[in-house]
């Protein structure tokens, strides 16, 4: 097996290591612009986080966060695990691997976030550690996790992707996290966070968050470009029995992820119902159907108006929050009479 | 909290009037409210339309069902009317970008929910709103005697209807901030009227003035700043917005009798502006301990966590700009306290930067020389001295060979660069400029030795005296006029009324104003400087149908310059004339005849008003030193409902995050002129949202409106130093300068700064891109080819590769 000539396939098993001339500059670029997009923990501000947990919100709302909080303590390291053990291990080129680092460092960046979240919302550590059992002893957290878990040993034990059959196992649980995992679970996590922020809550939590979520859509987008090129290298494998797993691993994320909804806001949170949660939730898996070229399912409207907030560029006064939009990373030298 | 408001209480109550609705029986059948008294009762829709549908008057594109039925879909079994309230008002909220109407039926709701909570502490009326904080021991007794002197008047005064002018984000942001609050049960005990009326008796001598003022205020014509708006009337009337203090001296204790200073401050409410040109630098000798010294950035390190620690009186974040001249030899860790990646303890995320740049440093880039960098202690006279002066004093200190070291002035410029880019801190501020066109440094010895925390403030201070300001702005948006025939025109002759009546409130402030420091009150009644500025000038180029920068709009903004600080001088004349010009007048240019706009070699356009006013204030003097500085304005614009200062709008389509949550705005005007097109549609919609907000793209808009409607991003930025520059010639002190480019290149910067230095902008602020990567737009419903899949820094334009750019081509 050589490590200078380009394999003919992404897929193709093997560790090449040439970068030119670049087969896939698209995911060079990616890996480039999330480096412009570094930020720290130490830059949120939890400031008024604690005084809205204890004055400003319901024990419903309180329950919310707590839960959201035991979610996100294990969710990116799930995620990252997948990275390394199937992801970065079968995607074979190197400027596709230098984003999955990049990727890597992301997650654990977002691990470091969520606990410094949880030592700031939680005093207490015998608390602090039950959050990170939720995943065993929390019902709603456990059933996300154990889907997770499921897609994640389809790929155990496959060194290499020597078959067809192999190839269409990855490309499962590729889609699996990019559509299901980031695209539905964060994506209904996240618009909790919104939710919360829209009503002037948890700053520090929605700031971060609003960090979190800028990085996973990039996370995303790398996975379906990936998914686009096995496309164009190997059309056969997008076949009627692949979507039909796609359509029922949809639904099945949805449902785990409504049961979540239902433990979240079943105290009685006003502005969120469960009907609306699931409705965005379908709304959500019609995109990920669309960006995938399949058949969209649900035909549904988002119903979470404040959903829109997010979509929409911030202009953050500054006596109010750190402005999250500056870039890392400019280039060039000092001239005079460039066109500005 | 135990409390219901009228909507739901009333819905509960009022008889169904709309039997034909079709809406889900689901509600009707399972949702339960629990009434203030504890018991719970169906929710019934028909009465929650009623309560909406009676706020809806004359807003023709509102549907009172859908928001009822909106707001019950996200309601829980036993919500308490109060949240059915909230949510309602919410709802309607969330429904602004799809019709900019309900940003109006929003703040109907919220102003009825408002009403009602201040009713629940018993008061029904001004005087008695302005009684109840007395006796709670918030309220001013110089207020109290005043209001309860005149009470049946000033009652009388208020005029409920003036809630109308609110959109829903200035109702909400007077509600979550400004009004006063008791101080156990955190419930309003004013409305946003009263409010408004308080603010016009605290500032008035007479019953006349305050409904005069109460008028402006309420009709969001002229709003003063933050501070006043938090804290007239109040037992601690600190009203002023900016404070000035030169750099501590280079020892241990003077830089902690500054913290101190900054600290009390800070507390109630106020930006500050430190210098820190004066403490030596990194590697310098500690006689007394035989040591060296770590330079300024541990102090700065320090400073920060000061700042972070008091929140100005609990109610907005402490701010602080420091400044550095660009000769210190600590210069480039200073560049870097804001970077979010290296040492901690070397950075400082609360503290905002500027560089206070001299001539010969920009003339230094010019040429390609060498820049030497100094340690303070080494050369004690450099920040007192401008000019000429300067410039002597500096190549002397270079050619004896006390540089700490020197360095390419290119390389530092490129560090300033990128530390704008990276960080958009690290604002350019010129000192030259700011010393040779103040009014203030007429006499020997004085010196501005820096601007305030938001770059519009240029005034002098020496040693402990901290240099103060007070401001306010017009709203230009309600300046504007419809004649009979339809023709729409700047109204100047209300601008002139408008000034007047600024001019005078924010000279009485000078006096009212509580100082937390002597050395505050000291300069600031020698020099009584004021600050009035602007906002919503982008409101009248969209009402007026004018490109920002066409011809048109340029003489305009120009115009409206001249005629503020015309109008300015003129009433700062007449309070001279009414109660003496200011201790320092003899000292000020103006005295020898100099007007601002001499400083930049520019005629006004009529010159024979001009030399009539010339002849009154030789004769008469002035009341205040400074008069005109146009701050940011980023909350009173949010209130007043208009676009900030003289900003481009940023985005079509742009959410504001504050501390009372995010707001979503869309741009009025915009969606008038496409409804008229026929073409504010869902389809329209997306398309704004895919493209951050701009209209460029967007099919059928004729090329004038795309014109029209540009974003800050879309706008040669030439154009607004441009017209920073011409404004410039008539502000005395200075402006709030943002610039915008999405993605920043050190050539463009480069280009850019020094563009602005020649045009002799006296200051510039913020440098806003935007990310690298965006965030998946979750509520656009996209195609296989609407997400993007390529991040946009790929394709991002490279006008120094132009060989490589084909986004250009």
């Amino acid at each position: 097996m050589s490590h200078v000539h380009r394999p003919a396939r992404l897929l193709e098993p093997g560790l090449c290591l040439t970068l030119r001339p670049m087969a896939y500059p698209v995911f060079f670029e990616m890996y480039r612009a999330a480096i412009k997009n570094t930020w720290t923990v130490e830059e949120v501000d939890f400031a008024t986080d604690v005084a809205d947990l204890r004055g400003r919100m319901s024990e419903a709302e309180r329950h919310l966060v707590q839960r959201l909080v035991a979610f996100f303590a294990t969710g990116d390291a799930i995620v990252a695990n997948n990275v390394v053990l199937s992801l970065y291990r079968h995607i074979n080129a190197p400027e596709a691997r230098m984003y999955l680092s990049r990727q890597l460092y992301e997650e654990a960046l977002h691990v470091q976030f969520y606990l410094t979240l949880l030592d700031t919302y939680v005093p207490d550590p015998e608390e602090r550690h039950r959050a990170f059992a939720a995943i065993e002893t929390i019902p709603s957290i456990r059933r996300k996790a154990e889907f997770c878990m499921r897609w994640l040993e389809t790929v155990q034990g496959v060194d290499r992707l020597d078959s067809r059959e192999d190839r269409r196992r990855f490309l499962l649980n590729l889609i699996c996290f990019a559509a299901c995992v980031e695209g539905l679970f964060f994506f209904g996590a996240f618009a909790y966070v919104y939710f919360l922020r829209s009503r002037g809550l948890l700053h520090g939590l929605a700031a971060g968050t609003n960090w979190v979520f800028r990085d996973e859509s990039a996370h995303m987008r790398f996975a379906f470009e990936v998914v686009n090129t096995i496309r164009r290298e190997e059309p056969s494998l997008f076949d009627a029995s692949l979507e039909a797993e796609v359509q029922a691993m949809i639904a099945e994320a949805i449902d785990c992820e409504t049961q979540f909804a239902e433990d979240l806001v079943g105290g009685g949170v006003a502005g969120l119902s469960v009907h609306d949660i699931r409705q965005y939730l379908e709304f959500c898996a019609d995109q990920r159907l669309t960006t995938l070229g399949m058949a969209r399912r649900y035909g549904v409207k988002n119903p979470l108006a404040f959903m829109e907030l997010q979509d929409v560029q911030e202009v953050a006064n500054f006596f109010e929050r750190r402005v999250s939009a500056y870039q890392v990373g400019v280039t060039g030298q000092v001239v005079l009479d460039a066109a500005f | 909290m135990d409390r219901d408001t009228t909507t739901s209480e009333a819905a509960l109550a009022g008889e169904p009037t709309r039997p034909d609705l079709s809406v889900s029986t689901r509600f009707q059948t399972s949702m339960r409210v629990k009434k203030r008294s504890g018991a719970l009762e169906p929710v019934d829709i028909h009465k929650i339309v009623q309560a909406v549908d009676r706020c809806c008057a004359g807003l023709d594109a509102v549907d009172a069902v859908r928001v009822a039925t909106r707001t019950i879909s996200g309601l829980y079994d036993g919500a308490t009317t109060q949240e059915l309230d909230l949510l309602s008002i919410q709802t309607a909220a969330g429904l602004i970008a799809e019709e900019p109407q309900y940003s109006r039926l929003a703040a109907r709701l919220l102003s009825t929910y408002v009403e009602a909570e201040v009713e629940l502490s018993g008061v029904r009326s001004f005087s008695q709103s302005v009684a109840h904080g007395r006796a709670l021991n918030l309220i001013h007794e110089r207020l109290q005697a005043f209001v309860g002197a005149h009470a049946e008047e000033l009652d009388a005064a208020i005029d409920r209807s003036r809630d109308l002018e609110f959109e829903y984000f200035g109702l909400r942001t007077v509600y979550d901030r400004y009004l006063l609050r008791h101080p156990q049960t955190r419930l309003v005990i004013e409305t946003p009227q009263q409010f408004f009326m308080r603010i016009a008796c605290a500032l008035a001598e007479s019953v006349a003035e305050a409904r005069e003022l109460y008028a402006l205020l309420s009709a969001l014509e002229y709003l003063p700043s933050s501070p006043t708006l938090f804290n007239s009337g109040t037992r601690h009337e600190q009203l002023a917005s900016c404070f000035l203090l030169d750099s501590p001296r280079d020892q241990l204790s003077h830089i902690y009798q500054r913290y101190h200073d900054v600290a009390m401050l800070s507390k109630f409410s106020g930006g500050i502006g430190m210098a820190f040109h004066r403490v030596r630098s990194r590697g310098s000798l500690i006689t007394v301990t035989n040591g060296i010294s770590c330079g300024i950035v541990p102090w700065l390190k320090t400073l920060d966590a000061s700042v972070a620690a008091v929140n100005q009186g609990g109610k907005r974040k402490g701010a602080c700009c420091v400044y550095l001249e660009s000769w210190h030899a600590d210069i480039e860790a200073f560049l870097e306290l804001r970077d979010n990646t290296g040492d901690e303890a070397s950075r400082t995320h609360n503290l905002n930067l500027a560089n206070w740049v001299p001539d010969l440093f920009m003339r230094r880039v010019e040429a390609d020389a060498a820049w030497s960098l100094f340690d303070p202690k080494t050369v004690k006279d450099l920040p007192d001295l401008y000019g000429e002066a300067f410039e002597a004093r500096y190549v002397e200190y270079e050619a004896a060979g006390l540089a700490v070291r020197t360095v390419p002035a290119r390389d530092l410029y490129a560090r300033m660069m990128r530390t704008l880019a990276q960080t958009g801190n690290g604002w350019m501020t010129f000192k030259d400029r700011c010393n040779t066109t103040c009014n203030q440094t007429g006499a020997p010895g004085r010196v501005v030795h820096l601007s305030n925390l938001c770059t519009e403030i240029v005034e002098v201070t020496a040693g402990d005296e901290v240099a103060v300001c007070n401001l306010g702005s017009i709203n230009l948006g309600r300046h504007v006029n419809t004649c009979p025939d339809g023709q729409v025109a700047f109204d100047f002759e209300k601008l002139a009324q408008t000034v007047a009546l600024a001019v005078r409130q924010l000279d009485r402030v000078i006096d009212l104003n509580y100082y937390s420091l002597p050395g505050a009150r000291d300069s600031n009644v020698q020099w009584r400087p004021v600050g009035l500025g602007l906002m919503g000038l982008q409101d009248v180029f969209f009402q007026l149908g004018l490109s920002f920068d066409g011809g048109a709009a340029r003489q305009l903004s120009r115009d409206i310059s001249e005629a503020v600080y015309f109008h300015a001088l003129t009433a700062s004349c007449a309070l001279a004339r009414e109660r003496g010009r200011h201790p320092t007048y003899e000292e000020t240019r103006v005295a020898r005849g100099e007007l601002q706009f001499d400083a930049w070699g520019v005629t006004p356009s009529e010159p024979e008003r001009w030399d009539r006013l010339r002849a009154d204030i030789r004769e008469h003097g002035l009341r205040n030193s400074l008069l005109v500085a146009i701050a940011p304005t980023a909350t009173i614009a949010a209130i007043a409902g208009c676009y900030e200062c003289i900003e481009p709008q940023v985005s079509n389509l742009f959410k504001r995050e504050t501390l009372s949550g995010d707001f979503l705005q869309v741009n009025r005007y915009l969606v008038a002129t496409l409804k008229r097109l026929g073409l504010w549609t869902e389809a329209t919609r997306n398309q704004l949202k895919l493209a951050e907000g701009s209209v460029q793209q967007l099919e059928g808009l004729p090329e004038a409106l795309k014109l029209v409607y540009r974003t800050a991003w879309e706008l040669p930025m030439r154009s607004l130093v441009d017209m920073a520059a011409e404004r410039g010639a008539y502000i005395d002190q200075s402006q709030s300068l943002n610039l915008f480019i999405e993605s920043p290149s050190i050539g463009q910067l480069s280009s850019m700064y020094f563009y602005a230095w020649k045009r002799g902008l006296k200051t510039t602020y913020y440098l806003r891109s935007r990310p690298a990567t965006r965030i998946a737009k979750a509520t656009v419903d996209s195609t296989p080819t609407a997400e993007p899949i390529a991040p946009r820094a790929a394709v991002a334009c490279s006008l120094e590769n132009p060989e490589s750019c084909e986004a250009c081509q």
